[in-house]
């Protein structure tokens, strides 16, 4: 068998192999190499930036579990930091299991209290809302009706001043929502932004995204933070750089080891096919 | 009743009834009724089925163990119970989620890099004309989203957007528009009683 031969049917362990130390290395070692900015990240900072207003109420909704978290908790933390340099309310919810144990975990890296926000007059978590998107629904005509307490310390929603202004989806200004499926963005779109018009920006895994352009390109989705490398510009633009700056070493030398498997291996392709001729 | 019950929702969504809206209103408050309490039928599922393995001593008996072990003590450390130091600010629940769900759930997802790479190498390669144009448009996406290529060569990001936006775009809107159509005629036929699978989990009469 010869060399092009044995490139052309390379074990996939050996694959698994450099996969792994393309991954590893700049994990290790950082190469610090430089990170462009893309029309995606500008439009979401600019969006955040602009079109979020002093008074403003915004939903941020953590839809992913712990798998979603190496892609979109960086953004999710920088969107945050965002969100909290502005005078805004925020509600804290999700429709999936895990959201609300996420957004624990980001409350170690960003703390509400050090912006001077207070829970339950700036912002509230209500937790895990079960039952999909007719949940969103339930909660677009009356948060009160869909939820009895909220999850921090499992109070009425009486109890907490942020809540005497909200009450159905015609309260809120914006969707924040970070996902990895279902129930997300499309159905966010037909029970909040069809139906209310409430503008929704959207943060969601690589292999998402494709199926998110129509969104985007439609305008019913505001804007778009299509994974990790765009999350990576996001934080420089923001000049808070994170999680996401930490990793994107680790994407740019995986995604030249795929390039130059793929190269290789169309060449061992050609040269096995003529060789066969 | 399925008449009854998809027209209780589709209705106040085009056409602002307040009283078939109220009604809507507490069906929905129903579902989520429901669907909250089927979290309970979720955990005792799995129980059943992996003590049933554990009983049995089948292959791999001791990973169903594990799983009980875990959601026994996840359930019960995170109990709604805040006034008995439960809930999600528990410190075995926290713990538990923190060194192990979390790194678990994030190992499972990164393996996909591996095979995403194993994939790529064995997919594309240009065997004909249909896989060349996986191949280049493939290649130029991984390029276009890696700060490695795109500071070498900035025309990767326009040439990876123009894909994105342009082919990729009219293809997800053929297959959203074409999943709709079926959606709606699924829904007619359900609501002339055509379609009656659901009622059973089988086919058509």
């Amino acid at each position: 068998m010869s060399i092009m031969d044995k490139i052309n049917n390379l074990d996939r362990r050996i694959i698994y192999l450099l996969a792994w130390i393309f991954v590893l290395f700049p994990l290790i070692f950082p190469l610090g190499l430089p990170i462009p900015i893309s029309s995606d990240a500008r439009s979401w900072y600019n969006f955040v930036e602009n079109n979020v207003h002093d008074g403003d109420t915004v939903i941020f909704s953590l839809m992913y579990g712990t798998s979603g978290m190496p892609e979109l908790f960086p953004m999710s933390v920088a969107t945050m930091k965002h969100i909290l340099q502005k005078d805004v309310k925020f509600v804290v919810l999700g429709f999936w299991t895990e959201g609300p144990l996420v957004f624990n975990a980001l409350l170690r890296q960003v703390n509400p209290a050090d912006y001077g926000k207070v829970y339950g007059v700036d912002w509230i978590n209500l937790g895990y809302i079960p039952g999909g998107e007719t949940a969103m629904g339930a909660l677009a005509t009356s948060f009160q009706n869909s939820v009895a307490v909220d999850f921090v310390e499992g109070r009425p929603l009486s109890d907490f001043p942020i809540m005497d202004n909200i009450r159905t989806a015609t309260d809120i200004d914006l969707i924040i929502s970070f996902e990895t499926g279902t129930p997300g963005a499309p159905e966010w779109l037909r029970q909040w932004n069809t139906a209310y018009g409430v503008h929704i920006i959207v943060g969601c895994i690589g292999v998402s995204v494709p199926g998110m352009i129509p969104y985007i390109n439609s305008g019913q989705i505001s804007a778009l933070m299509p994974g990790l490398t765009v999350s990576a510009e996001y934080e420089l633009l923001l000049n808070k750089p994170g999680l996401a700056v930490a990793g994107v070493d680790a994407v740019s030398t995986s995604h030249l080891l795929i390039v130059l498997l793929v190269v290789i291996g169309n060449l061992a392709f050609f040269m096995t096919k003529e060789e066969k001729k | 009743m399925t008449i009854i019950a998809t027209l209780l929702q589709v209705i106040p969504y085009y056409f602002d009834i307040p009283v078939l809206s109220n009604v809507a209103s507490t069906a929905t408050n129903a579902v989520l009724l429901i669907v909250a309490c089927a979290t309970f039928v979720g955990v005792i599922s799995v129980l059943m089925v992996h003590a049933k393995r554990v009983q049995r001593r089948t292959e791999g008996w001791y990973f169903s163990g594990l799983i009980i072990v875990f959601v026994v003590i996840m359930v019960l450390t995170g109990l709604p119970l805040q006034e008995f130091g439960l809930g999600s600010k528990n410190s075995i629940f926290n713990w538990i989620f923190t060194n192990i769900q979390t790194p678990l759930g994030g190992t499972m997802y990164s393996i996909l890099a591996f095979f995403i790479t194993s994939a790529a190498v064995r997919a594309f390669k240009a065997r004909n004309i249909e896989a060349a144009i996986v191949l280049v448009s493939g290649t130029l996406m991984v390029m276009g989203n890696a700060p490695i290529f795109t500071n070498t060569v900035p025309v990767l990001v326009d040439i990876s957007l123009w894909i994105r936006n342009i082919p990729n775009m009219a293809t997800m809107r053929g297959v959203m528009i074409g999943a709709a159509l079926g959606a709606v005629a699924l829904a007619v036929r359900t609501l002339m009683g055509i379609e009656r699978g659901y009622l059973r989990g089988g086919g058509e009469d």
